[in-house]
């Protein structure tokens, strides 16, 4: 794990500084009398003011103690963590309230106030932050307005479809005007086209309201459509973490290979590997197409450079702002013209040699 | 059967039987006027300090929960015995409709006590966390979120309870009291006059019949799920 420094210096130019630091925290509930897990194991992050942090693993990686360490619903067992200016962890909860009352949180099961209307949810952390009347039915329905579900505010929870019932958990999460919002699996219910329907809800809460988002996730989609940063966890830890781009550009070994790989379906599985062999005897190069121009061309000259490929397997997607992508090739030739087509490509994008017989994740041990 | 019900003095039992009933419906209220809230607070303190939940506290949860184990399970005939002496003390009398109620809530809190915390063991856990995330403080959360999302099954709960209450006003006549039950085994059990038995179990069944039906309508009123 990075401090990352250069971001935080940038925040603190522009009188800002992190919003959340988490400095070494380790979570671990016991689990029986002599037995433990731990969830959350020595994790540090910070997350700027107006950033949208991504956090992507498998489950039971500890995203959900994670998020839950931010506004101390969850207390760490070691480690400092400061939301908002303040260090919280240790906070008595009568302290906490007020911290939590900047921060909004949308939940994978939305829970939504079954015995409230649709208004009276949105009005619920209004009434708990002591709103007057008048203020709060304004602000419900500038909220509804905003989710587009104004038509909806006398309705009960159970009438509502699950993107609407997750789109009044935004209204409510927005309400008080949070600083912060975090979304715990806020779209993993939901069907692929009401998914695209809260993401979309939740850039522009990003960039309209300049919410800074924490989003924990185990759905590559949603980190591709909002986040700027994004930490890849297994198993407690921050594996890897940096720009979406970087993350998700690269190629990749160990842990995070495991996770970003199966998610982007961008480099050859086991099984896949398997298949490829029988038909290639190439060796197996693995290349990024962060300029795909580049590795385009350094392809066109394979046969100047006296080796031939064939195209076994790639993939290619987009983020926030950019594409990436890997590309698999098997490549045959003699040892040293092989050698310098790899030079030439090691000058368009980041090279990586699958070994043969041995699975990606052997490969890089 | 029939001819039984025929030749009854309805002008001595008519008016015997509708103050039975009035004893029943005032040992019932009484009882619960003071047992419902009681025992909705014993509930609520048993459901929030179970552990993981909003006032956790295991020894608190552990001495609630023998207490209430401990009377719970006590026939309600043998309560009506067993506290007495205590029966005397709090009302001055241990006998008649007054010392029937007393022990009446006794019984009825600590039924009420479990039967509140079962039924809010329903509610999801998934809407007290967002009332905590809000910055809701414990005091609201019960109030506003716990008590309204498990109200419905609440409903149910206390009509049930309610029920029972009839049930154990039955055993009144036992130590001196009136009712329903007095009334069927003195006027009619005790002097071979089955039919008069069932004046009193027929009123018993209305009452139930016509209870349960209200619960029922409510609890589908107040539960949006």
């Amino acid at each position: 794990m990075s401090t990352p420094s250069t971001e935080s210096t940038a925040a603190l130019a522009a009188g800002g500084g992190p919003l959340i630091r988490f400095s070494n925290v380790t979570r671990t509930f016991t689990t029986g009398k002599s037995s433990s897990v731990t969830a959350v194991d020595d994790v540090s992050f910070t997350v700027n003011r107006g950033e949208v942090y991504g956090v992507i693993g498998f489950s039971g990686a500890g995203k959900s103690t994670l998020i839950r360490l931010v506004n101390g619903l969850e207390k760490p067992t070691s480690g400092t963590i400061t939301v908002l200016g303040q260090q919280i962890s240790g906070m008595p909860e009568s302290k906490l309230r007020h911290v939590r009352s900047r921060i909004g949180m949308v939940f994978q099961q939305f829970n939504l106030f079954t015995s409230r209307t649709v208004a009276g949810n949105v009005a619920y952390p209004l009434k708990v932050a002591g709103w007057k009347k008048d203020e709060r039915e304004a602000r419900v329905a500038e909220l509804l307005e905003f989710v587009g579900l104004a038509d909806k505010a006398k309705a009960y929870p159970e009438q509502l479809s699950g993107g609407q019932k997750q789109r009044v958990g935004i209204a409510r999460a927005l309400a008080a005007k949070p600083d912060i919002l975090l979304a715990d699996e806020s779209t993993s219910a939901l069907d692929p086209s009401t998914t695209e329907e809260v993401l979309r809800l939740l850039r522009r809460a990003n960039e309209e309201l300049g919410i800074t988002i924490v989003a924990i996730t185990h759905e590559m989609e949603v980190i591709r459509a909002i986040a700027d940063r994004v930490a890849v966890m297994d198993k407690g830890r921050i594996v890897e973490e940096g720009p979406v781009y970087d993350v998700f550009s690269n190629p990749r070994s160990g842990a995070e290979a495991s996770f970003v790989g199966s998610a982007l379906k961008d480099r050859p599985t086991d099984a896949d590997l398997a298949r490829i062999r029988k038909s290639t005897s190439g060796r197996l190069i693995t290349v990024s197409l962060r300029n795909s121009a580049a590795v385009g061309a350094v392809l066109g000259r394979a046969a100047a450079l006296g080796v031939s490929f064939e195209i076994v397997h790639g993939g290619m997607n987009t983020t926030k702002n950019a594409a990436f992508g890997l590309l698999t090739i098997s490549v045959e030739g003699d040892d040293a013209a092989v050698a310098g087509f790899l030079a030439e490509l090691r000058s368009a994008g980041d090279v990586q040699e699958i070994s043969t017989g041995a699975t990606g994740e052997e490969a890089a041990r | 059967m029939i001819e039984r019900f025929q030749n009854l003095d309805w002008s001595y039992y008519l008016p015997e039987l509708w103050e039975a009933t009035q004893e029943t419906i005032y040992m019932v209220v009484m009882a619960f006027a003071i047992s419902g809230g009681i025992g909705l607070a014993l509930g609520l303190l048993l459901y929030t300090t179970r552990e993981g939940n909003i006032l956790a506290n295991k020894p608190v949860f552990a001495t609630v929960n023998f207490v209430v184990n401990t009377i719970r399970p006590i026939p309600f005939i043998i309560l009506l015995a067993a506290i007495q002496p205590l029966t005397l003390q709090v009302v001055g009398t241990g006998i008649g409709n007054t010392a029937v109620i007393h022990v009446m809530v006794w019984a009825s809190t600590f039924a009420i006590a479990r039967v509140v915390e079962q039924n809010l063991v329903s509610i999801d856990p998934g809407v007290i966390e967002a009332a905590r995330a809000m910055g809701a403080s414990r005091t609201r959360i019960i109030f506003t979120v716990i008590l309204p999302e498990g109200l419905g099954p609440l409903v149910l709960g206390y009509t049930f309870v309610i029920i029972a209450l009839i049930d154990m006003s039955a055993l009144a006549g036992v130590i001196g009291g009136g009712g329903l039950g007095n009334f069927a085994i003195v006027e009619g059990y005790q002097r071979f006059r089955p039919e008069v038995t069932w004046l009193a179990v027929i009123v018993i069944v209305v009452m139930v019949q016509g209870l349960q039906l209200v619960g029922n309508r409510a609890a589908r009123k107040v539960m949006r799920r």
